[in-house]
């Protein structure tokens, strides 16, 4: 009996023990008192070193508030908005994902913030397309990426190529290219991101205004079809043909089965003289060769030069929930972060374009190529990101490139397209 | 089992001892390689080595090299940059001690809740009461934890569980029913006799619990903890919906940030993948009998 009751004795004092170590732990984990914490959440992989440099800084700068960079991603941010204790301030991605919040009204008004006066008028479209809520300024772009064409300057040097401004000088460029043994075009289309992000946004976005297009869409809902004034199978007919005359005649042998990562690496290879990819591929090409020379220009879908656009999405957006409980501090920080030092600073880091009245230039000769347009605001929301996830957008681009008839596919797209509009 | 095999072989070698120095006569080798059976058997360990060798020799490239298109050539310049910004980038200390806690709490919470459970309802198994709960328990197999993750987060959520001990909770729910299933299967081949002597001996039914039958069990507890390390060490997106705090994250969660569409960080990611798998591997090797036993156990009748 003895035995038995030192053994109980033994268990519970381990219990004990066990809930004091775990309790331990978790107080552990409180910020510095005397200030206020705030939870500012980003999660752009490649920028973490930047931001948390920059937290640092602003942490240090002042004595009220202490900021918590919190790089845990997307899922978790969906999953504290549930539970109703979502980040305090956040730069994320501005897509589908973000309007649901912005919708319902998830996010509060900024249009008091001093960083709210300076954004960029012509940029309100791009924002509104995902939907906004009444009288609500619910995110401020904060980076915004520009994608066309990347070319390799070596190559179009040695071979006295131009950059081509018109459709006619494209096929030329391309036609002379091939004349030598190089390959025109790289492309990875065992992703289909790739090819609905490239090939497919750069052709559409480069003859159809797009923000039209879908307001039209949007307008026509459950009628979309053969005899609606907006459908895909009317306005993208032709963009998707010239897409395929490059498709079919001017890229690698393989390119049905090279994936993103493959392109970046036979890119920086020289094996190609242009790609059909956005400024992220930089940084993962310069990993293979640092010091090559690329530029970039826009995809030219038209024989009018004026028509010349480039892609552009809204990589951050800045947004304070509504729920968050310290909004005061949080608008400071983000007051901060438009600051135009720390702005420049980091779309000059990221190869991203300002969206402020008083940005900086772009000046890295990568992206110097589509400064221009940016600034004059010749630029187009690309078609693939403004067909909601429920159309598998990316999976139809695909199979038309792999040889489905360009013409039946975009009726599908008309048909999906009134069938969600039906839902709705 | 082996000594039924190696009975006949005995016997043979024995009873015909002229024979078998004949036959290694003709055939120097003493022992035939079944070779169709082999080669099945590399081919499988393979699919196994390769992409081991290739996490293993990733993990210690340079991130240009990493990049290259080679997956199988070696590691030249050797870089252990990969491990360090692994390292920093998922906090890892704190990260494997999370995930060391939320696996620690869920097997142990799950062999011992379970093994009550099926006691119970083992022993009393002509109540009602105590069979439907076992249908009850059993049910909480056809629901996923993806078709109730929205109730579940808003309602840890609210009674302050949205950190690991609210994984643990609900890891060990969703194991429970097929750790129950296990244990009640198990249990019911342990003679009631046992039982009944111990209870002459006067011994309460918790003594009886805890020195008879949970003894028993332990083979059982075996597989059903390996099945809930298994479990708890891996999962992704329970922790990632349930745990509010990103401090307290586990480290599935925390590697996540090296899957992103835009840019590949081969290195960084198999050195964290590396440094994640390492504590199972450790673990299994110096547990490879009972693994071994324990995974079988739930596979055939006993």
């Amino acid at each position: 009996m003895e035995s038995v009751k030192a053994t109980r004795r033994k268990r519970l004092a381990a219990m004990v023990l066990g809930l004091a170590l775990l309790a331990g732990l978790l107080s552990g984990c409180t910020g510095t008192p005397g200030k206020e914490t705030i939870r500012f959440t980003f999660s752009k992989r490649e920028a973490i070193g930047f931001m948390t440099k920059l937290v640092a800084d602003y942490n240090a700068s002042q004595d009220r508030t202490e900021v918590v960079l919190d790089t845990s991603g997307v899922d978790v941010v969906s999953a504290s908005f549930v539970r109703g204790n979502p980040p305090d301030v956040a730069l994320a991605n501005y897509n589908m994902e973000t309007s649901r919040f912005v919708q319902r009204g998830a996010l509060s008004d900024l249009s008091g913030t001093e960083a709210a006066g300076r954004i960029r008028g012509d940029l309100q479209p791009l924002m509104d397309q995902y939907g906004s809520y009444p009288g609500r300024t619910s995110a401020l772009p904060y980076s915004v990426m520009a994608s066309s064409v990347i070319y390799n300057k070596e190559i179009f040097a040695a071979h006295n190529i131009a950059v081509p401004k018109t459709w006619s000088e494209l096929i030329a460029a391309c036609e002379a290219l091939k004349a030598v043994g190089v390959t025109p075009f790289y492309a990875t289309w065992k992703d289909d991101w790739t090819i609905a992000q490239g090939w497919f946004d750069y052709s559409v976005g480069g003859q159809v205004d797009t923000i039209d297009f879908f307001k039209k869409l949007a307008a026509e809902g459950t009628r979309v079809g053969p005899d609606s004034s907006a459908s895909f199978q009317k306005d993208f007919d032709q963009p998707v043909g010239k897409m395929l005359t490059l498709a079919q005649n001017y890229v690698n042998k393989d390119a049905a089965s090279r994936a993103y990562g493959d392109g970046n690496l036979a890119f920086s290879q020289g094996k190609a003289a242009m790609y059909l990819q956005g400024p992220w591929a930089f940084s993962e090409i310069a990993k293979t060769a640092p010091g090559m020379e690329l530029g970039t220009f826009p995809l030219p879908m038209t024989e009018d030069p004026q028509d010349l656009r480039v892609r552009v999405n809204v990589d951050l957006a800045a947004w304070i929930p509504e729920a968050s409980q310290h909004k005061e501090a949080a608008r400071e920080f983000l007051e901060y972060l438009y600051r135009p030092e720390v702005i420049d600073a980091y779309n000059a880091s990221q190869l991203g374009f300002g969206p402020t009245k008083d940005s900086a230039k772009a000046t890295d000769p990568r992206v110097a190529g589509m400064a221009e347009y940016y600034e004059q605001s010749r630029v187009y929301q690309g078609p693939s990101v403004l067909v909601p996830r429920t159309i598998p957008i990316m999976n139809y681009t695909q199979a038309i490139v792999f040889g489905a008839s360009p013409a039946s596919t975009l009726r599908t797209l008309d048909a999906d397209w009134a069938r969600l509009a039906f839902r709705q | 089992m082996t000594t039924q095999a190696t009975l006949p072989i005995d016997d043979t070698q024995r009873g015909s001892g002229a024979r078998t120095h004949r036959r290694k006569k003709a055939a120097p080798s003493p022992e035939r390689v079944n070779w169709p059976a082999t080669t099945i058997l590399v081919l499988c360990a393979v699919t196994v080595l390769l992409p081991l060798y290739v996490t293993v020799s990733m993990a210690f490239k340079t991130q240009g090299q990493a990049v290259d298109g080679n997956a199988f050539s070696l590691p030249a310049p050797f870089s252990i940059d990969g491990f360090v910004q692994a390292w920093t980038l998922t906090n890892f200390p704190v990260g494997a001690a999370m995930s060391l806690l939320v696996t620690a709490g869920t097997v142990l919470a799950t062999i011992v809740l379970a093994a009550f459970a099926s006691y119970a309802i083992v022993r009393n198994w002509e109540r009602r009461f105590f069979r439907y709960s076992f249908f009850y328990l059993l049910g909480a197999m056809f629901i996923p934890f993806p078709v109730v993750a929205l109730p579940q987060i808003q309602l840890t959520g609210h009674l302050g569980l949205d950190n690991p001990f609210g994984v643990i909770l609900l890891a060990t729910m969703f194991q429970l029913s097929f750790s129950v299933l296990l244990f009640t299967a198990f249990l019911r081949s342990i003679p009631l006799e046992l039982e009944e002597s111990a209870r002459i001996d006067g011994a309460t039914t918790w003594q009886t619990f805890w020195k008879l039958i949970f003894p028993l069990l332990a083979p059982m507890s075996a597989t059903v903890g390996i099945f809930a390390f298994l479990y708890a060490w891996n999962d992704f997106m329970m922790p990632s919906l349930i745990i509010s705090d990103p401090a307290l994250q586990t480290l599935p969660v925390r590697q996540n940030l090296f899957q992103t569409q835009f840019s590949n960080n081969y290195h960084v990611s198999f050195a964290s993948y590396l440094m994640a798998m390492a504590p199972a591997i450790v673990a299994y090797l110096f547990t490879q009998r009972w693994v071994m036993a324990g995974v079988t156990q739930g596979a055939v009748k006993g």
